[in-house]
């Protein structure tokens, strides 16, 4: 076989001789379900979730420019590509895309939870406080309660189930969408408020160390490249945080009703 | 001064362990932790006892063979320091100090403080050797390797694959020494040739007894060479790599 290397320089002849038995990986030791291929599925399917995340902030910040604006924004979302298209179909698309990634995120961090704690054995390691130790052991527990709060929120602002979603809540209809008052209505209740509102701080720590996480799991290397990296992560939640948390607070207090 | 030693004490691999307390005194805060324990093997010796078992080899922190938990910490409270290196005048005159083997679930305690650390070099094997027919000698100019290239291998290559990285990881993962070996020699040209070969062969075996990584970050505080955090995205990227460049 011959082999160029990579600075182009004299061709090299390999003559790598069989390994013996005992050093050789055999197919068997070859997990179907990699470490390394789940970590970059549970990159991808983060970034869509965030990239999702921010085109939601987008739509939701809507809510400032006054509840016409806002529900004509909500209205579009499912009328979107019509005649082209059918109604609801851009977000029916959206939803499937969505929970699969979810499915896989979650499938996929459960593995490696499990492989976690076995290769870690018995006795449990002192955390020291290693660069991202803090949020690194926050995922699991940021991540669950995001999947609780995607239920919760899928039940109070879209489905309208009772009693999580507000007794005022109205379904969207032929020609037009309620998306305000019902966004006021659930925000009015201080409870539902405050949901919200821890709910974006704990979102947010999930994608600060999540997109910083990606950035290692797709290869960047560099400590420059990092640190731009882990900049645009750190951003994109403080955005989600402020962006997000200020809608329930501006209705608590009164400038949104 | 005067220390209380909480060891834990293993009769073999079946054995479930225990901890043993032992008192030492008239310690010299320059002796380093080894040789406090075998100040209390002669002590153990004298009174007919068995003692203590623990690895070392170099004692000057560059063959990788010792590595004990003190305090929970591995290799011990200074960061970056080899358990061979690591002095006594940390401790407080009458502090107890708590030393047991390196935990991780692929280190498996064979005797006291001295585990099975095989699996390392299971990786290693996996990756092979650097076997080229390279003909004859090239000119020694021919392939040019800059001096910042060889001191960012060499950066990585300084790993003496002690395994404390693995005993402070959460997850139990050797991704920062895999990281360490994939990243040298895929920075120099002739290694280079076989990177693919190489990541795919090593990360099989690192994942069959190894935990996944979850950047905790936690592995860079007790590395005694100072492996740095780019080895884990290294590692990921020549994992990833191989897929799209099948070499071999
Ligand atoms: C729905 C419930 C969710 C659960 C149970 C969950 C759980 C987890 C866990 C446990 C990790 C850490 C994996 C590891 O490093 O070992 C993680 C990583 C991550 N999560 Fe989530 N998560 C959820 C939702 C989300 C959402 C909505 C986003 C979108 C912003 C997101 C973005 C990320 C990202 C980007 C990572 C890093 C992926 C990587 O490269 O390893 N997660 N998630
Ligand atoms: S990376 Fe550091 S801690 Fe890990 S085996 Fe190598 S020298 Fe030891
Ligand atoms: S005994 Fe060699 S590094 Fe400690």
């Amino acid at each position: 076989m011959s082999v160029t290397p990579d600075t182009g320089a004299t061709p090299v002849t390999l003559n790598k001789p069989e390994l013996p038995p005992q050093f050789r990986v055999s197919a068997r030791r070859q997990k179907r379900l990699p470490n390394w291929g789940l970590k970059a599925v549970m990159a991808i399917t983060g970034v869509i979730g965030a990239l999702f995340l921010a085109m939601h902030l987008f739509g939701n910040l809507k809510v400032y420019t006054g509840a016409e604006h806002f529900n004509k924004y909500a209205y579009w979302l499912r009328h979107v590509g019509e005649p082209l298209l059918p109604a609801n179909a851009v977000v029916w698309v959206l939803r499937v895309v969505l929970a699969g990634c979810i499915v896989l995120h979650i499938v996929s961090a459960a593995i490696l939870w499990v492989r976690g704690r076995k290769a870690r054995g018995k006795f449990s390691a002192k955390r020291r406080g290693g660069l991202r130790s803090f949020e690194a052991t926050l995922m699991p527990l940021t991540g669950i309660c995001i999947a609780l709060f995607v239920v919760f929120h899928i039940a109070d602002l879209t489905l309208g189930v009772q009693p999580l979603a507000s007794e005022t809540f109205q379904e969207p209809t032929d020609t037009a969408a309620f998306a305000y008052q019902n966004l006021i209505a659930s925000f009015s209740r201080p409870w539902s408020a405050a949901i919200y509102i821890v709910m974006m701080v704990l979102l947010s720590i999930h994608v600060s160390h999540g997109l910083y996480t990606v950035v290692s799991d797709l290869g960047a290397l560099g400590k420059r490249l990092r640190a731009v990296l882990i900049t645009i992560g750190g951003a994109t939640a403080v955005f989600i945080l402020l962006g997000n948390a200020s809608i329930p607070i501006a209705v608590l207090i009164g400038v949104l009703s | 001064m005067k220390l209380t030693l909480q060891i834990w004490r293993q009769a073999g691999d079946t054995d479930s362990g225990h901890y043993e307390t032992f008192e030492v005194d008239q310690l010299d805060a320059g002796m380093s932790i080894l040789e406090m324990l075998d100040r209390l093997n002669e002590q153990l010796l004298h009174e007919g006892k068995e003692a203590i078992a623990y690895d070392s080899e170099c004692r000057e922190s560059i063959c990788g063979t010792c590595g004990i938990n003190v305090n929970g910490r591995p290799h011990g409270p200074q960061p970056h320091v080899t358990s061979c290196m690591q002095r006594l005048r940390s401790f407080h005159d009458g502090a107890t100090v708590r030393i047991e083997p390196l935990r991780a679930g692929a280190f498996p305690v064979k005797k006291d403080l001295v585990t099975d650390r095989g699996g390392l070099d299971r990786i290693i094997a996996a990756g092979g050797t650097v076997s080229l027919m390279a003909g004859t000698a090239p000119d020694s100019d021919a392939i040019s390797v800059g001096h910042d290239q060889v001191e960012r291998a060499l950066d990585f290559a300084a790993c003496i694959g002690c395994g404390a990285c693995v005993s402070a990881c959460p997850n139990g993962a050797a991704v920062l020494f895999t990281g360490a070996k994939i990243t040298h020699l895929t920075m120099l040209p002739i290694p280079a040739i076989e990177r693919n070969e190489r990541a795919t062969y090593m990360v099989a075996a690192m994942e069959d007894e190894f935990g996944p990584c979850s950047l905790y970050g936690e592995c860079v505080l007790v590395c005694p060479q100072n492996v740095p955090l780019s080895a884990i995205g290294s590692l990921n990227k020549e994992r990833l790599r191989s897929l799209f460049h099948p070499r071999i």
